[in-house]
């Protein structure tokens, strides 16, 4: 289940990136789900823990990944239990959130109105308790946040 | 600072090239498309010039804002291109509103946020095109949602867009935005 949270968020992670540069661990991204989030949103391969390769780039660290497909691994595998700002994620990352959010509670901090798409969807927005099951109901309600 | 100011940031992987026309230049879209890269180049060139490797040209000197101490080192750009990347929080507060008001200096924020605190044209909100080409930008107008202005403040709102009073051009202020989804 998505659980979103719409504005500021006190204790949330603002800048997903950096965070992710100091804390990931290397298992994360022998993950088949971190391999097939980088091949998707970064058009990349993950050669190993320590090299993935960009069609742009070149040869680069997990450092230089997108600043999305790190909030998504921090999304998937971070056990912390912190809450991270899904605004660093662009469109093309709403359908791993959603994939994400199939196999566990998922709470997200959003602080614009993300576009989830013309799929139905099913997502708790915190701050008023209501669920949302489409990009409409989603946005009829985030306006009034963010 | 008025007028066009073309920039051209390159390196022998990446050639960004567009115009800065007003302002508050916005920039967003997907993820992996290279906008952090452009700030991390900037920020090469900023710091070591030539010798970065970086290619940076524009009529006017560009910069990379970031940090704690944005204000005071705001404070030393004048006539310049200010570049901030998303993850500096201070871009939504009253403080950089004011900042923004009182320079003389253009600035290219690449956010998703809605900066309820600054007006900005809906027509200079760009991303970074991804497909094919990396580097090329283009304009991105965003006709899912229509955004409204707090109540209170020096602007009026049209039927489309939001007015600004004293400039009399169109902009896009922030907070409470009024979902309007057209499709």
């Amino acid at each position: 289940m998505l659980n979103i949270y719409l504005g500021e968020m006190e204790g949330a992670v603002y800048h997903p990136p950096v965070y992710f540069d100091n804390r990931y661990e290397d298992e994360w991204l022998t993950e088949p789900l971190a391999i097939e989030m980088v091949k998707d949103v970064d058009k990349s391969e993950i050669i190993s823990p320590h090299l993935v390769q960009s069609p742009v780039l070149g040869p680069i660290s997990v450092k230089e990944l997108s600043g999305g497909v790190k909030t998504l691994m921090l999304m998937a595998f971070d056990k912390s239990g912190k809450v991270f700002n899904a605004s660093a994620c662009g469109d093309n990352c709403v359908k791993w959130i959603l994939k994400i959010a199939e196999g566990k509670e998922l709470t997200i901090n959003l602080r614009h109105i993300m576009d989830f798409g013309k799929g139905s969807f099913e997502a708790k927005i915190l701050n008023t308790g209501q669920v949302v099951h489409s990009a409409r109901e989603f946005a009829e309600i985030a306006g009034d946040f963010v | 600072m008025k007028g066009r100011h073309k920039v051209i940031v390159q390196n022998n992987r990446l050639h960004y090239e567009f115009e800065v026309k007003r302002n508050i230049t916005i920039i967003l879209g997907d993820s992996a498309t290279g906008k952090t890269t452009l700030i991390d180049m900037l920020r090469q060139n900023m710091d070591l010039g030539p010798d970065s490797g970086v290619d940076v040209i524009c009529d006017v000197p560009c910069a990379v804002l970031e940090g704690r101490n944005w204000q005071a080192i705001l404070g030393t750009y004048s006539q310049s291109i200010v570049f901030i990347d998303e993850g500096n929080a201070f871009v939504g507060t009253e403080a950089f509103a004011s900042a923004v008001k009182a320079s003389d200096n253009y600035f290219v924020l690449i956010t998703r946020e809605n900066l309820y605190n600054l007006p900005y044209s809906v027509e200079e909100i760009y991303g970074l095109h991804s497909s094919g080409k990396y580097q090329n930008t283009r304009q991105v107008y965003q006709e899912f949602y229509r955004i409204y202005t707090k109540p209170g403040n020096n602007f009026r709102k049209s039927d489309k867009l939001l007015v600004d009073k004293t400039a009399g051009t169109p902009f896009q202020y922030g907070k409470k935005a009024e979902s309007c989804l057209s499709a």
